[in-house]
C-alpha cells in the first residue's frame, strides 16, 4: 500500500510542498540570507558580514521595544491564564446560563486585530478623556495598559474554552475519591484539578506567550508606537524598520532583527515547552 | 460533574448562595465583555461632529441621532462592499485549497514513511513558530516576482503560509486512524486517490471542520500580508479599508468609520452565534492537536 | 490519472505564473491626501477615457504614506508618480526623483520657488500652497462686541481671548480657544505650525533660510502665545493631553470656541459655519513689526516622477500632469472640487480658487502684508517634531517645565541635524 501511495506524490505532496516553499521556505531562506547584506533594490546587494547585527544591538528603538514587548508578555500571559482559568472553573460548576457566558466570554476572539485595535481606542480615549487623564497616544503607561486590557478580552474566551475542556477531562471519580478523603474544594483545586489539566495549561501558556510576544496588529491600531516609539513593540519595530526609514541600510538591519525576533520567539518557546512539558512528567 | 452527596443541607446551601454570587458576578463580566462593541453601535449611529472623546459614552438621541446616513456613507463612498466581496473571496479560495491540499499532504506523510515524509512534517512543524516578519519582506517579494497579487491567487500564499498548521492537525487525527479499511478499499481495487476520496476524506471531516474554522479566523482578519502582498491599486480587504477613515491631516471620519466596523463585526457575531458548536469544538480540538 | 495530476498541477502552477498585464505606457499615482482621492480617481478615469492612457491612483491611508511608498517601489509596478514634502523629504528619496528640468512642467509654475530643486535638477513641483493661521468664528466674536479687525497684534489677539475667556458662560461658549488635541491626530498645529512662528522670525533676523543649529530666539514668544492657546481654551490646560484633534474641530463647529488654530484644508468642515461667520487671523506672537504680518502660507506637497520607472511611463506620467494642470477636466477638479490653490500659471479666470481662507491671504498680501513662510520643511526630523510635541504636552498638562521646550528645540535641532547630515 505504501508503495501505491508513494508513486502517487505529484498528486499528494507536491501542491502543498510548492506552495511551501514558495510561501515559507524560499522567503526564509533568502531573508537570512539578506540579513547578512547592505541593499535598497534586492538585485543589488553587498554582503556586510554580521554587520547588520551589531547595529540591531546598538539601536535604541529595537533595545526598548524589546523590553516593552518582554513586560507585556510576561502580564498578559499571566493575567489572561489565571483570569481564563478561574472562568472556567466558574463555567464547569453546572451554573445556569453556562453557555451562555461562554459564548459571549469567546466571541472577541473572532474579531481582528486592527478593529479590535479600533474598537478599544475609541473606548479607552473616551475612559481616559472622562478621567482627565493623557490620550493612549501620548502617555506609553496608558498605551501598555491599554495593550493589555485589548488583549486580555481577546484572549482570555479562547483561553478559557481549552481549559473548560481539560477540566471536563478530569475523572469523576478521582474528584469523588479526594471528596471523600476530606478534601476541601481548594486542595482539590491544587492538589487534583491543576495536575490534570496541566496540557492545558502548557498550550494555552505556550499560546499567550507566543501571540503577545509576536503581536502586531493590534499593536498598529491601538497606539501604532505613540508617544514616540515608546510602546513600540518588536513586531511594528521591526516593520517600521524596513517601511518607514530611507536608506540603504535599513532593509538589511530590519532583516537583521527579523531573525533575532526569530530566534527569540523559538527560544521562548523551547524553554516554554521545556519547563511545563517536565511538570507534567512530575505528574 | 461530581455531585457532593456527601455533605449536609448546611454546605449545600453556602454553594447555592456561591452560585448565585457567580451567577451575578458573571453576568457582570458578560455586559463589560459586549460594551465595546454596544459603544461602536451606539456612536455609529451618532452625527459626526457629535462624536467626540468627551461625548462618546452618550447615546444618540434627539438632533443627534443619524440613522442610517453613515452606513450608507460608508458602504457607497469608501467601497466597502468590495473590500467585503474580496475578503469573503480569499478567505473562501484559501480556506477551501488549504483543506484539500493539507489532508492530501498528511495522509501521504503518515501513510508512506520515507526521509521526505519526516522531513516535510518537521519543517511544518517549525513554520508555525516562525513569526511572519521573518519572511515578510521577502515572501512579498517573492509573491510579486510570481504574480501572486490578486484575490484569486493569493490563496498560494495563505496554503504555503498556512500549511504548517493544518498538516500538523491532520496529521496529529490521522495517526490515530487505522489502516485496515484503507487497506481493505484497496484490495478492492481502489486507487489511492479514491481511497483518499472515499474512505479517508469522510473520516477527516471533523478535523476538516476544525483546521478550515482556525485558518478562516486567521485569514479573514489578516492585515499585514495582504496588504504587502496584494495589488493595492486595485484591492483592498476589509481590515485594509478600516484604515482609510483618516484624511492626510490626522481627522477621523469618526462616524462611517464605526459603521464600518460594525458591517464587519455583525456577520461574524451571526457566523459565530449559528456555528458555535463547531467553532468552540475546532478550537479545542486545535489545541489539543498543537 | 493523468488529467488530475495535472489538474492539481495547475492548481498551483499555472496559477502561480499568471499572464502579466500589457507593457503599454501607464501612469500610477500614489496619492498623499485621502480627501481628494475620490476627484484623483475621477480625474484619472476622464483621461484614461481621452488618451487611452490608463491611469492608477491609489491613496495611501494616514500616517501611513511612507510606508506604503517603500513597500509600493519594491513592487515591480512601481509608483510612476509619487510625492515629497520638501528637503527633508527629497533627501530620502531623491534617487527615485527623475528630473523634470528637461520637461514643461516647471515652466508652468508661477515663480521658480515651488519647484524643489537639487542644484539644477528639477526634482519635484509644489502642486497645492497651503495657507493657515487662527480660524475665528465672526459672529462668537460680535456677540462678545469685537471684529476681525479690532484683533492687530499679540497684544489685542491675548486681550480679545481673555475676555472672551473671562465672559465665556455669558457668551454661551466653552472658552476662546478649541482644546489643543496633542495626540497624533492633531499635534501637527502646534510642533510643527505653531513653531514655524519662531523659526520664521529667527530666520528673518539672521537673514538665514535654514540652520544646522536653532538659537531660539524667539522662544519667549512662542511661550507667550502657547500659554495664551492653553490658559483659555475649553478645558482646563491640564487636561488638553486628554483631547483629540477632532474633540477640537467639533467644539469650534459646536461653536463652543471662538478660535482655531488650523489651514485652508479644514474650509470643508468648518464652511458648514456659513462663510460669511468665518474669518482667518495672523498668528501673532509679539514680534517686532508684526503689525504687517500675514498668514502662513506655502507647501509641503511636491510632486516627484519616478526615476526608476520605464521611459514611456515616465512620459506617460509627464504628459498627465501637463494635462491635469492645463485642460478645463484637469483645472476644473484641482480648483473647483479639491479647493487646491495651485502654485501654476494656468490657474486663471474661472479656475482661480474660490476659497475665502485663500481669497484672504491673497488680499492681506495685497494691503502689503507679508505672508510667513513655511520653514518646517527645515526642521530637522520627524524625532524632532516630536520631542517638541511631548514637551509642550508636559508643560501644558504641568508635568514639565518650560525649559524643557526650549531644551527639545535647541538642543534636539542640533543633536537632530547631526544625525542626519
Amino acid at each position: 500500500m505504501e508503495n501505491a501511495i508513494k508513486k502517487y506524490w505529484p498528486v499528494f505532496l507536491l501542491p502543498t510542498l510548492a506552495a511551501f516553499i514558495i510561501g515559507f521556505i524560499w522567503p526564509f531562506i533568502w531573508g537570512i540570507y539578506l540579513s547578512f547584506h547592505k541593499f535598497i533594490t534586492v538585485s543589488k546587494t553587498t554582503f556586510v558580514g554580521i554587520d547588520n547585527y551589531i547595529k540591531v544591538f546598538q539601536d535604541a528603538t529595537f533595545v526598548d521595544a524589546f523590553w516593552f514587548t518582554a513586560r507585556f508578555t510576561l502580564v498578559s500571559t499571566i493575567l489572561i491564564n489565571v483570569i481564563a482559568f478561574m472562568l472556567a472553573l466558574a463555567l464547569t460548576r453546572g451554573l445556569k446560563g453556562t453557555n451562555a457566558f461562554r459564548t459571549v466570554f469567546f466571541l472577541p476572539n473572532l474579531i481582528g486585530g486592527i478593529v479590535l485595535g479600533y474598537i478599544w481606542q475609541i473606548l479607552l480615549n473616551g475612559i481616559l478623556t472622562n478621567l482627565g487623564l493623557p490620550l493612549l497616544a501620548l502617555d506609553a503607561k496608558y498605551g501598555f495598559w491599554g495593550l493589555i486590557i485589548l488583549m486580555c478580552w481577546q484572549q482570555i474566551g479562547y483561553m478559557m474554552i481549552i481549559y473548560i475542556a481539560g477540566l471536563q477531562n478530569v475523572p469523576g471519580d478521582l474528584l469523588e475519591a479526594a471528596s471523600i478523603d476530606g478534601a476541601t474544594s481548594f486542595q482539590t483545586l491544587i492538589k487534583v484539578k491543576l495536575p490534570m489539566v496541566m496540557p492545558s495549561i502548557t498550550i494555552c501558556s505556550f499560546l499567550t506567550l507566543t501571540n503577545s510576544f509576536k503581536l502586531f496588529d493590534q499593536n498598529l491600531a491601538l497606539t501604532s508606537g505613540e508617544p514616540a516609539k515608546q510602546s513600540q513593540m518588536l513586531a511594528l519595530n521591526i516593520y517600521d524598520t524596513f517601511y518607514a526609514r530611507s536608506g540603504a541600510q535599513w532593509k538589511g538591519i530590519g532583516q537583521a532583527k527579523a531573525v533575532v525576533f526569530f530566534l527569540l520567539v523559538i527560544g521562548i518557546a523551547l524553554i516554554q515547552l521545556y519547563f511545563t512539558r517536565r511538570k507534567e512528567v512530575q505528574q | 460533574m461530581a455531585k457532593k452527596v456527601y455533605h449536609d443541607g448546611a454546605v449545600s446551601g453556602a454553594k447555592r448562595i456561591v452560585d448565585a454570587a457567580l451567577i451575578l458576578l458573571l453576568v457582570a463580566l458578560c455586559l463589560v465583555w459586549v460594551y465595546p462593541v454596544f459603544l461602536i453601535l451606539i456612536n455609529s449611529l451618532k452625527l459626526e461632529t457629535a462624536i467626540s472623546t468627551t461625548t462618546v459614552f452618550e447615546l444618540p438621541l434627539g438632533e443627534k441621532f443619524v440613522g442610517l446616513s453613515n452606513y450608507i456613507y460608508g458602504v457607497t463612498q469608501m467601497n466597502f462592499l468590495s473590500s467585503f466581496s474580496y475578503s469573503l473571496i480569499i478567505t473562501v479560495t484559501s480556506v477551501l485549497l488549504i483543506i484539500l491540499c493539507c489532508s492530501m499532504c498528511a495522509w501521504y506523510i503518515t501513510r508512506v514513511n520515507t526521509l521526505a515524509s519526516k522531513l516535510m512534517y518537521l519543517l511544518c512543524a517549525f513554520s508555525m513558530v516562525v513569526p511572519f516578519q521573518m519572511v515578510m519582506f521577502t515572501l512579498s517579494k517573492t509573491a510579486d516576482t510570481l504574480q501572486l497579487n490578486t484575490p484569486f491567487n493569493i490563496c498560494i500564499i495563505y496554503l504555503g503560509f498556512g500549511a504548517g498548521l493544518a498538516v500538523f492537525m491532520f496529521t496529529g487525527f490521522m495517526k490515530s486512524v487505522p489502516l485496515a479499511i484503507e487497506e481493505a478499499a484497496m484490495i478492492d481495487g481502489c486507487n489511492p486517490l479514491q481511497i483518499f476520496f472515499k474512505v479517508v476524506f469522510p473520516i477527516l471531516k471533523p478535523t476538516a471542520i476544525s483546521t478550515a474554522i482556525l485558518e478562516t479566523m486567521w485569514v479573514w482578519n489578516d492585515y499585514l500580508l495582504p496588504t504587502l502582498v496584494l495589488d493595492i491599486k486595485k484591492y483592498r480587504t476589509i481590515p485594509m479599508a478600516i484604515q482609510y477613515f483618516r484624511g492626510s491631516y490626522g481627522s477621523v471620519q469618526m462616524g462611517p468609520m464605526m459603521a464600518c466596523i460594525m458591517i464587519t463585526v455583525i456577520p461574524i457575531i451571526i457566523m459565530y452565534l449559528a456555528c458555535q458548536k463547531y467553532i468552540i469544538e475546532g478550537v479545542v480540538a486545535g489545541a489539543v492537536k498543537g | 490519472m493523468k488529467k488530475i495530476i495535472a489538474l492539481a498541477l495547475a492548481l498551483v502552477v499555472c496559477l502561480a505564473i499568471a499572464a502579466t498585464a500589457c507593457a503599454d505606457a501607464s501612469v500610477y499615482y500614489l496619492n498623499f491626501k485621502p480627501e481628494q482621492d475620490a476627484q484623483w480617481q475621477a480625474l484619472a478615469k476622464v483621461y484614461t477615457e481621452k488618451t487611452g492612457v490608463p491611469v492608477t491612483v491609489v491613496t495611501a491611508a494616514s500616517g501611513q504614506y511612507e510606508t506604503t511608498l517603500m513597500a509600493e517601489m519594491e513592487k515591480s509596478e512601481c509608483p510612476t508618480l509619487f510625492q515629497v514634502n520638501g528637503p527633508v523629504g527629497l533627501a530620502n528619496w531623491t534617487d527615485y526623483c527623475y528630473d523634470l528640468a528637461g520637461t514643461a512642467l516647471p515652466g508652468y509654475l508661477t515663480n521658480e520657488a515651488f519647484a524643489l530643486k537639487e542644484g539644477d535638477a528639477v526634482k519635484g513641483i509644489a502642486y497645492v500652497i497651503e495657507t493657515y493661521g487662527i480660524i475665528a468664528n465672526t459672529k462668537l466674536l460680535a456677540k462678545a462686541g469685537y471684529t476681525p479687525a479690532d484683533i492687530k497684534d499679540f497684544e489685542s489677539l491675548k486681550a480679545v481671548a481673555e475676555d472672551i475667556q473671562a465672559r465665556k458662560a455669558e457668551l454661551g461658549v466653552d472658552g476662546a480657544f478649541s482644546s489643543a488635541g496633542m495626540d497624533g491626530s492633531s499635534d501637527w498645529r502646534f510642533k510643527t505650525h505653531l513653531a514655524n512662528m519662531p523659526i520664521y522670525y529667527e530666520y528673518k533676523a539672521d537673514g538665514i533660510g535654514t540652520t544646522g543649529a536653532i538659537k531660539g530666539t524667539y522662544l519667549d514668544n512662542y511661550k507667550k502665545i502657547w500659554d495664551l492657546y492653553i490658559n483659555n481654551s475649553t478645558c482646563e490646560p491640564a487636561l488638553l493631553a486628554s483631547k483629540t484633534g477632532d474633540d477640537s474641530r467639533n467644539e469650534f463647529l459646536a461653536e463652543k470656541a471662538v478660535f482655531f488654530q488650523n489651514g485652508t484644508w479644514e474650509y470643508g468642515s468648518v464652511s458648514a459655519l456659513g462663510d460669511e461667520n468665518i474669518t482667518m487671523l495672523p498668528i501673532y506672537i509679539d514680534a517686532e513689526g508684526e503689525e504687517a504680518q500675514g498668514l502662513c502660507t506655502g507647501t509641503e506637497n511636491y510632486w516627484c516622477v519616478n526615476a526608476i520607472a520605464d521611459q514611456e511611463d515616465i512620459d506617460a506620467t509627464v504628459a498627465f500632469l501637463e494635462w491635469v494642470i492645463t485642460s478645463d477636466e484637469g483645472r476644473a477638479s484641482m480648483a473647483k472640487e479639491m479647493n487646491f490653490v495651485t502654485p501654476f500659471s494656468t490657474f486663471t479666470g474661472e479656475y482661480a480658487p474660490t476659497n475665502p481662507f485663500v481669497l484672504l491671504d491673497a488680499q492681506m498680501t495685497a494691503e502689503g502684508k507679508n505672508p510667513v513662510s513655511w520653514n518646517f520643511p527645515t526642521m530637522p526630523s520627524e524625532e524632532w517634531k516630536n520631542g517638541v510635541g511631548s514637551a509642550l504636552t508636559a508643560y501644558a498638562a504641568g508635568t514639565g517645565e518650560w525649559d524643557a521646550v526650549v531644551s527639545a528645540f535647541v538642543d534636539g535641532w542640533k543633536t537632530e541635524y547631526d544625525l542626519t547630515h
